[in-house]
């Protein structure tokens, strides 16, 4: 489970690991399925010992019931991760999430991180469509540079169908 | 029941939404059938009208005539002489003898010799004439010989004089025991003091006798026989008629019709070779409107499909609106040409002396109405079973046919300004349509000139239908101008009927042209040389046609050719009229934005 | 006119509605546009945005409702339709989603046309597009009809027309809208070397890699401008992290 997905989860309100995994099964579907409670559990480790999270309830509290919430260096990461334009390939949960845990914690506008995505994926096709021409027709570096093309596209897509529904939600407001 | 509710409902709304398409195709084929009908109908009075006068007159087999002896006349003729006659072997009925004299007709003005029957008042058995207006003799009454009547423009009711005496006209009638009008004298005239052809009236046997007294006139007297063998009327007549002057003189019915045909041959021809100008025409444009129609219906035929009919429903519902229409269309034909008919059938069968037949026939009605019916199904059933995707059914529909090409018409036509540019390149995709403009435009301008050489002949003595002055020239006008004017209009809805077709044809090409550069107007005109190169062709060919049909109608002796005037203007005329009809259907096609016609229309 | 001017097309709140009453439609709603030349734009939306009837207005297919529009430095707006006419022969080349070549014309035939339209001598205008026709690979189809040519030369015989009467810009309407990626590639690196050689392009496209050729694109959503991203400027050199990227075996960054 990407950590920052938790980290931002987290930025909303601080929970206990068995509503994070509630949360992110609302949001992901049957996406979410093969994720467990563990990997939820273990992953909330790692971040207490990274020093992103940390306990507040008291301590007396049974282990399963442990509530987290962000410290001040996840704050900060949370903030670093919305704005980053890194893609992630080819799981694009996390892309999702960024933009649910987004709009449900108020951080960032879902329709300005879609845009900017975007943005730099336009770029990204130009850059390797610009590279296919160049290379010699049917080689096997136009090969991969064509699927690579492709992917883009169908990303492209798919970001066009985030920012029509993001929208609506948005009018509907 | 539902279903028929929803095809109902379905035609009434296509033909609201296009209903200025629905009215054109009603005018047209509307136009085609009074034009039919006409056509069918002149034809019928204009058959072998001798028949039909024999028939409805139940006229005689034999003429047998006796005349006054001597050379000065003053001794009666003794109808005594023909009495054997009326026992002799074969005779199965007769009627008369009849007297006849001739006498100075005075009637409107003009002057005329007539030849006076004195009848009974009773029916005979054999040649009662046929009353077509007012009623049979009686005293004081005078009935005038049909042809006889057109001629001088006499009426029922009119008052002429019969050697200075008055009489009242009182009835108008045809009969088949004498030749028509102008060929009286061929079973013999005896008249001295009366000049030029003589024709026929009737008075009674009382006022005959009165007449020919005023006039100084011998009488002679008429048999008609009836044969048992009507066949044989040629030999019985040559067997007894030893040609001596003071026996009897015996004609056959086919003898008197040969006389008749000599003089009607004329009007007659004019007048059957009208009809079937008027047929031809009117096939012509029916093959346009199933051109034209199934143009359109493929459209239609796409959209209800795509509204979710089955072909077989598609194929109701269109046939129900084309048969709707077309029906529609027959009724206001028929009537148009039964309201029509009076103004050629009248003074045409006059002309001929026929007895008046019922001018709309059933016979006429059903052909008008099958025709109807035919174009509608041709024009359903063509574009329903390309959706079914027959490929002997592409061969039929004009519209699904990617445009012909023609390599020599479009490399010569790029020296073309752009309107002829265009125009030469859309008219060489549809040769067939071309094709039937111009045979359209030829009949027109055929019968055009005919008409003019007819006119230019009339000036010119030796070369008229009849003697200069003779009044039946008038009336052969009449008869002519009628029908040229039906001709011209007839073509005039052909040619809008066909400028509309292309029009809508050529809606993705002019649109593309427009596109690439040309202008609304260059576009226009462009449709407009569409129509105006097969007019002009057309038009040419008109000119030895016209010439043609005179000189067939004339069978023999010269004819004349019209002021070369005159051609050069039907000429011209007929290409202007035709496209300034065109231009109409191309202004409206040009009213839709290029693009929206684009996006409409895929290549 | 004063020089050539550098923007050729400066639209300002192009409005242009369908319909009446119940059926209105909005297919324009104050667009504001400036191309500069050789500018290759493109302008993506979903279906119905829009896009298509701004094209039609830059290139005189149809005449907006309100709003100015210049196009070569004329007030088009304002022209009538014979001044449009001649504005489409002669300035504006128009390439079509469907291609709207003549059925019955060869393909030099098809090329030649705007040549023969705009007045040139049958022999000016058939060397023309014996020459556009070899830019554009075709010359040994020139005899043929459209019916013997597949989609992608269609469409390319469509740009050699477009490109008949030298215009300043060519408008480009879904120019692969209908073809398969195979022949909407060489439909790509046409138009590619087109805006190489300093054409001024506007295209309208769904297709994000025709799109991401040009130096701006925008983003329509009923009948106005939603986005705009300039894809020109920045730098080269990001491949080799795609490179990287595409190792099956995939590294996900962890927060270090």
């Amino acid at each position: 489970m990407q950590q920052e997905v938790v980290l931002a989860m987290l930025a909303k309100e601080p929970s206990h690991g068995y509503e994070l995994r509630a949360r992110l099964g609302r949001a992901l579907g049957p996406v979410a399925e093969g994720i467990s409670e563990g990997q939820m559990y273990v992953t909330l480790t790692r971040l207490e010992k990274g020093g992103f999270v940390a306990r507040c309830d008291a301590p007396a509290e049974r282990s399963d019931r442990k509530v987290y919430c962000l410290t001040p260096t996840g704050q900060e990461r949370v903030t670093e991760w919305m704005s980053d334009v890194t893609w992630p390939r080819p799981d694009l949960a996390e892309f999702h999430m960024k933009l649910i845990a987004a709009a449900q914690s108020a951080l960032a506008d879902p329709i300005s991180i879609i845009d900017a995505q975007r943005r730099d994926l336009l770029r990204r096709l130009r850059e390797v469509g610009r590279a296919v021409m160049e290379e010699q027709k049917d080689s096997d570096a136009a090969l991969l540079l064509e699927g690579v093309v492709l992917r883009l596209q169908a990303d492209l897509r798919w970001l066009q169908a985030c920012e029509s529904v993001w929208t609506k939600r948005r009018t509907r407001k | 029941m539902g279903k028929l509710l929803l095809v109902w409902r379905l035609v009434v709304k296509d033909v609201r939404r296009y209903t200025a398409e629905a009215l054109l195709l009603v005018i047209a084929i509307a136009a085609a059938a009074a034009t039919l009908s006409l056509g069918l109908s002149l034809y019928g009075a204009t058959n072998d009208p001798y028949a039909q006068t024999r028939a409805a007159t139940n006229g005689p087999d034999v003429v047998a005539t006796v005349f006054p002896p001597g050379p000065d006349n003053n001794a009666p003729a003794n109808p005594t002489e023909l009495k054997p006659l009326e026992h002799a072997s074969g005779v199965i009925a007769s009627s008369g003898s009849f007297p006849v004299t001739w006498a100075t007709l005075r009637a409107n003005g003009t002057t005329a010799a007539a030849e006076v029957e004195g009848r009974d008042t009773a029916r005979s058995f054999v040649d009662q004439p046929k009353v077509t207006e007012g009623s049979w003799v009686r005293s004081g009454g005078v009935v005038v010989e049909r042809g006889f009547a057109t001629g001088l423009g006499v009426r029922v009711g009119d008052r002429i004089t019969l050697a200075g005496h008055a009489f009242e006209v009182v009835g108008i009638a045809v009969t088949a025991a004498f030749p028509n009008y102008t060929r009286l004298c061929y079973i013999g005239c005896d008249e001295p003091n009366v000049s030029g052809d003589p024709g026929l009236v009737w008075l009674t046997e009382a006022d005959e006798h009165r007449v020919s007294q005023w006039a100084s006139e011998p009488v002679a007297y008429f048999l008609n026989l009836k044969l048992k063998d009507p066949a044989t009327a040629e030999v019985f007549a040559n067997a007894r008629d030893n040609g001596s002057a003071t026996a009897p003189r015996l004609f056959s019915w086919q003898g008197i019709r040969t006389a008749d045909s000599r003089i009607v041959a004329n009007a007659q021809i004019v007048l059957l070779t009208g009809s079937w100008l008027l047929g031809l025409l009117a096939i012509g444009s029916v093959a346009v409107l199933v051109g034209g129609r199934m143009a359109e219906q493929s459209r239609r035929v796409g959209l209800l499909k795509a509204v979710g009919g089955t072909p077989s429903f598609v194929a109701t519902v269109l046939l129900a609106e084309n048969l709707l229409l077309a029906l529609c269309a027959a009724a206001i034909g028929l009537l148009v040409g039964w309201l029509a008919a009076p103004l050629i059938d009248g003074p045409g069968a006059g002309l001929l002396g026929a007895a008046n037949v019922t001018t709309i026939t059933a016979t006429t009605v059903g052909i008008v109405v099958a025709v109807a019916v035919a174009v509608a199904l041709l024009s359903t059933l063509v574009p329903a079973i390309r959706a079914a995707r027959t490929s002997t059914v592409r061969f039929l529909d004009d519209a699904a046919r990617t445009p012909r090409r023609r390599a020599w018409m479009i490399a010569s036509s790029r020296h073309l300004p752009i309107p002829m540019l265009i125009g030469a390149r859309l008219a060489a995709r549809r040769p067939r349509r071309l094709l039937l403009n111009i045979f359209s435009i030829a009949i027109t301008a055929s019968g055009i000139v005919a008409v003019l050489v007819v006119h230019a002949a009339a000036s010119n003595s030796q070369q008229g239908f009849f003697a200069p002055g003779n009044p039946i020239n008038a009336r052969l006008n009449q008869v002519t101008t009628v029908l040229s004017v039906m001709l011209v209009l007839l073509a005039s809805v052909n040619a809008v009927f066909i400028a509309w077709a292309t029009v809508l044809d050529a809606r993705h090409a002019s649109a593309v042209t427009r596109a690439l550069g040309a202008t609304r107007r260059q576009a226009i005109m462009g449709l407009a040389v569409v129509q105006m190169l097969p007019a002009f062709v057309g038009a040419i060919l008109g000119i030895p046609g016209g010439i043609a049909i005179y000189a067939g109608a004339k069978s023999g002796g010269g004819t004349s050719v019209p002021p070369v005037l005159w051609l050069v203007a039907v000429v011209l005329g007929t290409v202007l009229v035709v496209g300034a009809l065109t231009t109409v259907p191309a202004q409206i096609g040009a009213r839709r934005s290029i693009a929206e016609i684009l996006r409409s229309e895929a290549a | 006119m004063n020089g050539s001017p550098t923007v050729l097309v400066h639209a300002r709140g192009l409005r242009k509605e369908y319909g009446s009453g119940e059926g209105l439609v909005r297919a324009l709603d104050g667009v504001d546009l400036d191309v500069s030349r050789g500018e290759a734009v493109a302008v993506m939306g979903p279906s119905g945005c829009g896009k298509s009837t701004l094209l039609h207005l830059i290139g005189g297919l149809d005449r907006p409702d309100a709003g100015e529009l210049t196009v070569a430095g004329q007030r088009v707006d304002e022209f009538s339709e014979r001044a449009l006419a001649c504005l489409r022969r002669d300035e504006i080349g128009f390439v079509f989603q469907a291609f709207h070549l003549m059925d019955e014309l060869t393909a030099q035939e098809n090329v030649e046309l705007p040549a023969l339209l705009a007045g040139c001598s049958p022999g000016e205008a058939r060397s023309r597009a014996t020459v556009l026709l070899e830019e554009v690979d075709l010359a040994d189809r020139a005899r043929h009809l459209p019916s013997m040519l597949s989609g992608g030369q269609r469409q390319r015989v469509a740009i050699a027309r477009a490109l008949a009467n030298d215009p300043e810009i060519v408008l480009a309407d879904e120019p692969t809208g209908n073809l398969d990626s195979a022949a909407a590639f060489d439909v790509l690196r046409l138009l590619e070397g087109l805006h190489a050689k300093g054409l001024t392009l506007v295209i309208v496209t769904h297709d994000e890699r025709i799109a991401t050729t040009a130096d701006r694109l925008i983003s329509m959503r009923d009948g106005a401008f939603v986005d705009e991203t300039q894809l020109t400027g920045g730098s080269r050199g990001q491949l080799g992290t795609f490179a990287d990227w595409e190792r099956l075996t995939l590294d996900r960054r962890r927060p270090s």
